[in-house]
């Protein structure tokens, strides 16, 4: 299986303090017993209460805190492989910045400040993504378009806000990697059926990671309402599944994604979200094994 | 209805935390009983954003306003409750447990709960056992809600009722527990009382175990 090959620029910025990133969040590694996540722990914009706060007292980072002179050398000797860079999240960014209830709450209750700073994220984003191609013209194949809107049960904003908030600047990112030659990849979890109209509307060409256990999500009635305008990526579940189920689900659920979402073609397997850690190896092995087994047409 | 009930009630459906706040001062003003802002007013409310999330006209962000401004107008409202208007549903210990960050499901499960009129002693995220444990005997609760956003973090939710156990608390509190990765048989078994979809499903399963 040849692996996606991910292009990044070089971070040359100011120096940052341990445990920060270029944003002020501040991250703490969190034990689960069997291994640490890296959680989020400083939110640099919970402070204010308006806008005109954040922007006299918040520095945002400069596009030219980054070096993409050696991107060239990333793909060299790779010229086979897929390849992925550039693309935008600017919401998930955004919720570290603000603490993550807030910024649901500021939906409702401060758009300006929402608005403000997605603007701002996405610029970058935006940015980084155009100075990726220019490196490399032709060479990408996929970018990430990105933003998580469902819960298991429905969407977690509603279709009003996600459309005033979030596909406006997610359709410029898809016009810019359009106009590059490449393909959108579409991220969100969960149960997002009643806005997947919208996303295929702005253009996305892959989905992931289809939860098919979530509501709504029903891998047929995907595959038969948008199987001909998009390529479905992930489905393997992980919240059940591969972590708790046995192998023989495992393989089964493998087989049922082919017959449903690939029929015809379509579908890239795939787990959908990383593989996490107390997933037993031989489940995760029947995974892969179970799609090389049944995955050609 | 009395014109400041509606009021309140409105200030919370629309989420509106300054008009809950002063609608409750209105209320008062003019001599309402508190247990019936209470119940007319805030509880009402509350239910009502219950029913508006399921039938998927309020989302996380509406509901969360509208939380905080119950919250608000209940902050204004509770000095003036007399012991015997707290009628408590009941007493909850809630907490995301060890290992997890992760905090807004469970925040609306406690906030939903205690717009439900039940007492709340909310023990925060990354929660360990022994911590459970200990609120439970200090507050004599009925009932240990917990939460896990993560497939990782999950089985701590066994361990909690593993201590229960141990401790010889079981037989005393129901155990709920909800989360994105958290199902129905996930709770059967590990031996949990209930299992909620989302925060208001979470209010009903709770009523229902302690009736």
């Amino acid at each position: 299986m040849d692996p996606v090959l991910f292009v990044e620029p070089e971070y040359i910025g100011p120096s940052l303090p341990k445990n920060t990133d270029v944003f002020g969040r501040g991250f703490s590694e969190v034990d689960y017993g069997t291994g640490v996540y890296k959680e989020c722990v400083h939110f640099p914009l919970a402070q204010y209460q308006t806008l005109n706060e954040i922007k006299q007292n918040y520095k945002w980072p400069n596009p030219d805190w980054w070096d993409y002179s050696g991107i060239s050398d990333q793909i060299k000797g790779f010229e086979d492989y897929p390849v992925k860079g550039g693309g935008s999240e600017p919401f998930l960014v955004y919720k570290d910045l603000r603490g993550h209830e807030q910024a649901f709450v500021d939906l409702a209750t401060h758009p300006e400040i929402v608005h403000f700073c997605l603007e701002k994220l996405f610029a970058l984003c935006y940015e980084n993504t155009v100075r990726i191609y220019e490196q490399i013209p032709g060479n990408v194949q996929l970018s990430f378009v990105g933003e998580d809107f469902g819960s298991q049960q429905m969407l977690m904003y509603s279709p009003n806000h996600i459309r005033e908030f979030f596909i406006p600047r997610m359709k410029r990112m898809i016009d810019l990697v359009h106009k590059a030659g490449a393909f959108v990849f579409f991220h969100s979890d969960g149960a997002i059926r009643d806005i997947i109209p919208d996303m295929v509307e702005a253009g996305v060409d892959v989905i992931d990671p289809i939860q098919w256990r979530c509501e709504g999500m029903d891998r047929s009635e995907l595959k038969d309402s948008f199987g001909d305008k998009v390529i479905f990526h992930g489905a393997v579940d992980n919240q059940y599944t591969l972590a708790f189920g046995t192998v023989d689900e495992v393989r089964q659920e493998v087989v049922d994604n082919i017959n449903l979402l690939g029929m015809g073609g379509g579908y890239i397997i795939g787990p959908c979200h990383n593989i996490q850690p107390i997933s037993p190896p031989e489940n995760i092995i029947a995974m892969y094994m179970a799609g090389l087994e049944y995955g050609w047409t | 209805m009395n014109q400041e009930i509606k009021d309140l009630l409105e200030a919370i459906l629309v989420g509106n935390a300054d008009l809950a706040k002063e609608s409750v001062q209105a209320a008062l003003r003019i001599s309402l009983a508190p247990s019936e802002i209470l119940n007319e007013g805030m509880i009402a409310a509350m239910a009502e954003v219950g029913e508006r999330f399921e039938r998927g006209d309020y989302f996380v962000p509406e509901m969360l306003i509208s939380a905080r401004a119950m919250q608000q107008g209940l902050s204004i409202l509770k000095p003036h409750l007399q012991q015997s208007d707290l009628v408590s549903q009941g007493k909850i210990v809630i907490g995301t447990v060890k290992g997890d960050l992760h905090d807004i499901g469970k925040n609306l499960v406690s906030m939903m709960l205690e717009g439900a009129g039940f007492e709340i002693v909310d023990l925060g995220t990354d929660v360990p056992a022994d911590r459970f444990i200990g609120a439970v005997t200090e507050n004599g609760a009925d009932v240990v809600a917990m939460s896990a956003l993560l497939t990782t973090t999950m089985p701590q939710m066994k361990t909690v009722i593993m201590a229960l156990d141990e401790a010889e608390l079981r037989d005393r509190v129901k155990v709920i527990i909800g989360g994105a990765p958290v199902t129905e048989s996930y709770a059967q078994d590990i031996g949990a009382d209930g299992y909620a979809a989302d925060a208001s499903r979470a209010v009903k399963v709770t009523k229902s175990l302690l009736n």
